[in-house]
């Protein structure tokens, strides 16, 4: 026959004490979250500017890059298998040769992103992917201040 | 077993007159946003795909943040309270659907604009690992226990998953990111937008709105007639068992 | 319009999603609705 006799209960923790686990998780939980955001900021930002090669970690040029710059006006030429252009930031100019028609709405003075390397002899950027990188500012066609929105197309964008 | 009913749906005045309102603003997004709004000097008419693309991330949030609210109320009550759980339930299934239609919306604008339909950046990834919380949130409702063991369990997550709201919308702004920052809702207050193109959104965000408050009304009656349902096959179950049982005998 | 296909093809599938859903829920909730009485239907 088992002993069914009640035993005597476990000392509960006190209530304090049953707080403070939660909180020691939730502290640990969120500076592990900043240390690993602070962290990644360079291995999860989508390009590097074209005036941060050979300057910012992980922009080396002899490494492949997701590059971005505003295409530079009146540098592209387009041919029937590649096209050429330019593309700045800050100041900064670098030659791009793509193997194709870019797509979206690739144009010149919009901001783009070219996937690539670096060709070592001739220092021109070899894409095989240009991806346009919009800006947050929506203006009409109609609009009134059309004239000013385009002359400042071509100024840079971070 | 059928029971007498005057009721056939889970609608009442109310939601017929927030669904009427939806559908009539929905007509009025489709004619602003396909036609009375004008294109955009960058993008042309690939603008447009923002007048449903933003009001569904819109929904998608709104309905998030109204699960975490109910879950952290479904916790305070230790799981005590079934409507509020169904509202949390309801509230996050909209959201899953209108986060697969953002997701979507947001490919299809991404190939004529970007030129690609998909790229793994900072805002497009974790806006994909938003949609996946939630419908681990869903399965977690889905799994074995008590009505308030599964509230409570579900809660947890529901609370914890908003905290990925904020870092979606910030991705951009942490990160760099194709994606473009946000134009309404800018830290900096800057709203660089036309003022029809804005009407127009603002058109999408109330009518997904009046959706999401047709949709979870809805939804949470279903949910609770489901209850009913399974709570009465239940006990009607019972009934046949305990009549095939002789009297005083044993089975 | 340009892309024209794409802008409407949105449009389609968020619209087509918002009815899909809908006549989804409200089937269900015909074809639970007669087997609980109207005194249990909290919202009437």
């Amino acid at each position: 026959m088992p002993d069914l006799t009640p035993r005597p209960a476990e000392p509960m923790p006190s209530r304090r004490r049953r707080r403070i686990g939660p909180i020691l998780v939730l502290i640990a939980v969120v500076g592990f979250g900043g240390w690993v955001l602070s962290n990644l900021r360079t291995a999860v930002d989508y390009y590097c500017n074209v005036d941060e090669v050979g300057v910012r970690d992980g922009c080396d040029a002899d490494r492949r890059l997701r590059l971005q710059g505003t295409v530079a006006e009146g540098s592209v030429v387009a041919s029937t298998t590649r096209t050429e252009f330019d593309i700045e930031f800050e100041g900064v100019s670098v030659a791009v040769r793509y193997a194709g028609e870019p797509g979206g709405i690739f144009n010149e003075c919009i901001p783009v992103v070219v996937h690539g390397v670096f060709d070592s002899d001739t220092e021109v950027f070899l894409g095989d992917r240009v991806e346009v990188k919009h800006s947050d500012e929506y203006v009409s066609v109609n609009d009134e201040r059309l004239t000013a929105a385009e002359e400042s197309a071509c100024s840079p964008s971070a | 077993m059928t029971t007498p009913t005057t009721s056939r749906s889970t609608g009442t005045r109310a939601t017929r007159v927030i669904g009427i309102a939806a559908i009539v603003m929905s007509a009025w997004l489709s004619l602003f946003g396909l036609v009375l709004s004008p294109a955009d000097v960058a993008q042309g008419d690939a603008v447009r795909i923002m007048y449903v693309h933003v009001p569904s991330v819109w929904l998608a949030y709104l309905a998030f943040i109204v699960t975490a609210i109910c879950s952290v109320w479904v916790l305070v009550a230790r799981g005590r309270v079934p409507g509020v759980d169904r509202v949390a339930g309801a509230s996050a299934e909209i959201g899953v659907v209108f986060m697969a239609v953002t997701l979507v919306s947001g490919m299809l604008w991404g190939r004529i604009t970007w030129g690609v339909y998909w790229q793994w950046d900072a805002r497009l990834t974790t806006t994909a690992l938003l949609f996946i919380t939630y419908i681990g949130y869903l399965a977690v409702r889905g799994l074995e226990g008590s009505p308030e063991q599964r509230a409570r369990r579900s809660a947890v997550v529901g609370v914890v998953a908003v905290a990925e709201i904020p870092l979606v919308h910030w991705s951009v702004r942490l990160w760099r990111s194709l994606h473009q920052e946000a134009t309404v809702l800018d830290t900096d207050l800057d709203v660089d937008i036309d003022g029809l193109m804005l009407f127009t959104l603002f058109v999408g965000v109330i009518a997904f709105t009046l959706w999401f408050v047709w949709f979870v009304l809805h939804r949470a009656r279903v949910m609770a007639l489901a209850a009913l349902v399974e709570e009465r096959s239940l006990d009607e179950a019972l009934a046949e068992r305990a009549a095939e049982v002789p009297a005083g005998g044993q089975n | 319009m340009e892309s024209i296909e794409f802008i409407i093809g949105s449009y389609l599938l968020t619209f087509g999603a918002i009815a899909v859903v809908a006549g989804r829920m409200l089937r269900r909730a015909r074809s639970l609705s007669h087997r609980v009485p109207d005194e249990e239907k909290y919202w009437l």
